[in-house]
């Protein structure tokens, strides 16, 4: 369980003083008080940056984190909901502008990721809500001249002598009165909508092309770019002519930018087309010399030497070897992935009279905001940023190198500019999940215990790139030079110095392990690296649930009664492990079908999974998946159910498709041909159970994923005896494959 | 000049003939539920109706539409008068990121059109071509089996029911 009282504390004290309108936000940005980026409706009543309440009753809800599918917003309305005691879907939602009050109280900035948003939400939205109707209760019966004591609400009403009155009639009254800042909140068993499962409130609009996504966003007078960029990652422009472009009808500029060369043209498809008659020629850079062999080399090389940085070290491995009855090495291997989100990277600038507005879908407005802010050179109270609806983000709208790219564009040629990145873009110029090899020796004694488990991982680091990413936009003042040394520092420090924890998460803390050793060598060829759905738990889950499949084995015992044995100090996996083993025990799989089983802890959350799985023809399919969670109080156990299906798709994408290769630097797919998504035909069965331990929320978006890799590959040993150890799951590629027995 | 009928209105475009269907719609018409997701008539999410089969106009040149009826997810149903389909995906909330779902819905109307109760291998087979990054196949499914399922009487019926639960839930 994540301990989150003190930011919360935090966030309570200063997001609660919002007494007649004034509202006084922390922050780390240097913005200092600024007004709140909401547009005041006559009589509209704004208590604090969360709320708008009008006349006639209409709830505004401004939503302080990013929908990119994972049902924040409902998720969030709910929580202040339950406490002003209004439905959920009654409320409109407003995706909040760039303000200090908006911080994710996890992060102290304002960005959603992490899994963190309805757990690091949960008390202080209920807390505004709470504080707010008080509020409204106290100008009801000083309207009314009831004592507030003989007054109720219910669903946006104040209830009084048999009369309901809308919340809206005493919103004049409430601005005139210091809201309090710690009214009681409900107890569990009073809740109306919390643990309730209703429709998702962006239901209707995502159903009818009515959504608004960064790429819907059309402003009068908007032309459209198109960028080319170098195939290599990292290689600048080294000359280009521009008059095959420039020729091209509706086109009106082709100007270079720091990324390489821009179209800009009245449409889209101009732009495309124009931009397609480019040769621009680039710079060499190191990567231009590494192809997926030669960096499959370097990480054996790195793989094969003692040496590395000691991450963890308990107990003594040595000993564990010793008192060991079975001693199994396996080496895994996880390659790069592209997040592929069904939305490409776009963003809308205008820059007017000193003044500009951004329209894009990210995980960071405050990100956004500092990015135009510091390739405009307008000063961060001039800008604007609109959030949309994401069309998918899992990791990648966290870095907004298409923010820096229109910005340069729209300086350059004086018009509002929609920028829009293709398929082929995402796919060869993204940002990746690192690749990793890992290997893991590990010992079992006759009675089922880890008696050792010495485990290392070569691959890159995604802090020292996430830094250089959000540095520059979440402090727009910092000089380039800075930004540098501090990358430069976290990079050195994490070859030489410190593990950067995000590279090994996952890859030993679940089990009772007394003897642990974990090692780390960097290996990064200069590919651009960040989070992607789960993050090191992403790929350490495949290495360690492989081999507790492998280690039950040995032991000659049940994998479910295996993990059970080695989860006494973890009671709330060992819990899940327990549960998810009832269900696989009450399973007939069909003639041929095969069960496999994962557990994992992330993102404060436990998930067990069991795939069904058949292989036909060499080829692995997936009939059925049945997922257990524990992620405390479920707000709404549908949007739960609803993200363990996706992860589990999203992670089955990558368990039996997701591979990047590279040539002399380049990456070699382009686009879902052969970078392919699992489809519906190859869509299992997905049974989830909720597990209600009653703590506070914990993550939910992505803690699913996890556990899906590892559980399919061990469905695969149970049918075909083969121990895949390579990801994606390739039954013909045998050779991929190392591990053994050896003591 | 070409002239084609878009959601039961004739219009004209002087866009270029080798322009994609989509982005005539998107940038000309500016209707916006239709979307771009691949370019290459990959992932569907650009699928509309090119007289009543779904296409997908990422790859469809304005050309080939002349004198011929397009329908796009705005005149399918709107949030006042949902489709059947719509209705479903509401209520089983289908949608999670949601930017996928205009083409997966325009599928599975050519699908209903075409075969009022299909199976779960047709639907399979109906709708491999729509890509979800989500994930969102096992209640896509449903939803369409739930209506093929029933009349579409019936599932107007189902989700004005639907409805006035959510209302009564206010």
């Amino acid at each position: 369980m994540k301990t989150l009282n003190l930011s919360r504390r935090g966030f309570l004290k200063t997001s609660g003083i919002v007494g007649g309108g004034l509202v006084v936000g922390f922050s780390l940005s240097g913005c200092g008080r600024s007004p709140l980026p909401i547009e005041p409706d006559a009589d509209g009543f704004i208590p604090n940056a969360f709320l708008q309440i009008t006349a006639d009753n209409t709830m505004r809800f401004y939503c302080p984190r990013d929908e990119m599918g994972q049902g924040i917003s409902t998720g969030l309305a709910t929580l202040i909901g339950e406490e002003l005691d209004v439905d959920p879907a009654s409320f409109e939602v407003v995706f909040a502008g760039v303000h200090p009050d908006y911080n994710n109280p996890d992060f102290g900035v304002q960005m959603t990721g992490g899994s963190t948003s309805l757990s690091a939400h949960y008390l202080p939205l209920r807390q505004v809500g709470a504080d707010t109707r008080a509020v409204l209760i106290e100008a009801a019966a000083m309207d009314l001249d009831v004592p507030a004591n003989q007054l109720t609400t219910e669903s946006g009403y104040v209830l009084s002598n048999g009369n309901r009155y809308p919340y809206g009639q005493f919103v004049a009254t409430a601005a005139t009165l210091q809201t309090p800042e710690a009214a009681p909140l409900k107890s569990s068993g009073d809740f109306r909508h919390i643990s309730r499962t209703f429709p998702r409130i962006d239901g209707i609009a995502k159903s009818t092309g009515t959504a608004q996504f960064g790429i819907d966003v059309d402003i009068p007078g908007m032309h459209h770019a198109v960028v080319r960029r170098s195939p290599v990652a990292g290689a600048r422009l080294k000359s280009v002519d521009k008059s095959a472009a420039s020729s091209m009808p509706g086109v009106t500029d082709v100007i270079e930018i720091s990324s390489g060369v821009a179209v800009v043209a009245e449409k889209y498809w101009q732009a495309k087309s124009a931009a397609e008659k480019l040769e621009p020629v680039w710079q060499e850079v190191a990567l231009d010399q590494v192809s997926s062999a030669s960096l499959r080399r370097d990480y054996a090389a790195q793989m094969s030497q003692d040496s590395g940085l000691v991450a963890e070290d308990e107990g003594d491995v040595g000993a564990g070897f010793e008192a060991a009855q079975k001693v199994l090495e396996g080496e895994y291997w996880t390659p790069y992935l592209a997040h592929a989100p069904l939305e490409p990277m776009n963003a809308v600038l205008n820059i007017e009279d000193g003044k500009a507005q951004l329209w894009s879908g990210t995980q960071s407005v405050q990100a956004a905001a500092g990015l135009v802010a510091r390739f405009s050179g307008l000063e961060p109270e001039n800008i604007t940023v609109h959030n949309t609806y994401l069309g998918g983000a899992f990791g990648r709208r966290g870095t907004l190198t298409h923010v820096i790219e229109v910005t340069e564009i729209v300086t350059a040629v004086n018009k509002p500019v929609q920028l829009l990145w293709s398929r082929e873009d995402d796919i060869r110029h993204g940002i990746y999940r690192p690749a990793s090899l890992m290997r893991i020796r590990a010992g079992v004694d006759e009675a089922g215990k880890v008696t050792t488990w010495d485990a290392k991982r070569v691959g890159g680091n995604i802090s020292p790139d996430s830094l250089k990413n959000i540095l520059p936009g979440i402090f727009p003042g910092l000089g380039e030079g800075t930004v540098n040394w501090m990358v430069g520092l976290a990079d050195s420090a994490m070859k030489g110095w410190i593990t950067d924890p995000s590279s090994i998460e996952g890859l030993f803390e679940d089990y009772d392990f007394e003897n642990v050793k974990i090692t780390h060598t960097t290996v990064d060829h200069g590919l651009p690296l960040t989070f992607w759905r789960s993050v090191g738990h992403s790929y350490t889950s495949f290495a360690k649930e492989s081999m507790m499949d492998e280690l039950a084995i040995a032991a000659d015992m049940d994998p479910v009664e295996f993990r059970l044995q080695n989860t006494k100090n973890n009671p709330r996996l060992n819990n899940v492990i327990r549960v998810a083993g009832e269900a696989m025990d009450a399973m007939t799989p069909d003639e041929g079908h095969y069960l496999g089983f994962a557990a994992h802890h992330s993102f404060a959350t436990d998930v067990a999974e069991i795939a069904e799985v058949s292989v036909e023809n060499g080829k692995v399919r997936v009939h059925k998946v049945t997922c257990v969670v524990d992620c405390g109080i479920a707000v709404n156990p549908d949007i739960v159910r609803a993200q363990m299906e996706g992860a589990i798709m999203f992670g089955l994408t990558a368990a039996l498709y997701g591979n990047l290769e590279l040539e002399a630097g380049e990456i070699q797919e382009s686009n879902f041909h052969d970078y392919p998504i699992l489809r519906m035909n190859e869509a299992p069965d997905v049974e989830v159970i909720i597990v209600d331990s009653g703590t506070e929320p914990t993550g939910v978006g992505e803690p699913g994923l996890p556990p899906i890799a590892p559980a399919v590959a061990n469905a695969v040993f149970a049918a075909t005896g083969q121990r895949l150890r390579s990801l994606p799951l390739n039954l013909g590629a045998a050779s991929l494959q190392h591990g053994k027995e050896v003591g | 000049m070409i002239e084609f009928m878009l959601n039961g209105e004739t219009v004209t475009t002087d866009d270029a003939p080798d322009t994609p269907l989509l982005w005539v719609v998107r940038d000309t018409f500016k209707l916006k539920g239709s979307k771009y997701g691949c370019g290459a008539g990959l992932c569907g999410a650009c699928t509309m109706h090119v007289d009543g089969a779904a296409v997908r106009t990422c790859v469809l040149p304005i050309s080939s539409v002349a004198g011929r009826a397009v329908t796009t997810i705005e005149g399918l149903g709107t949030p006042e008068n949902l489709h059947p389909l719509q209705a479903a995906w509401y209520e089983l909330s289908v949608p999670q990121c949601g930017y996928c779902q205009s083409g997966q819905i325009m599928s599975a109307a050519a699908l209903l059109a075409d075969n009022p109760s299909p199976s779960a291998t047709d639907v399979d087979a109906a709708m491999a071509g729509n890509i979800c990054r989500c994930g969102c196949y096992v209640r896509i499914k449903q939803a369409i089996l739930q209506v093929g399922g029933t009349s579409l009487t019936d599932t107007s019926l189902a989700y004005d029911a639907t409805l006035s639960d959510q209302e009564t839930h206010a």
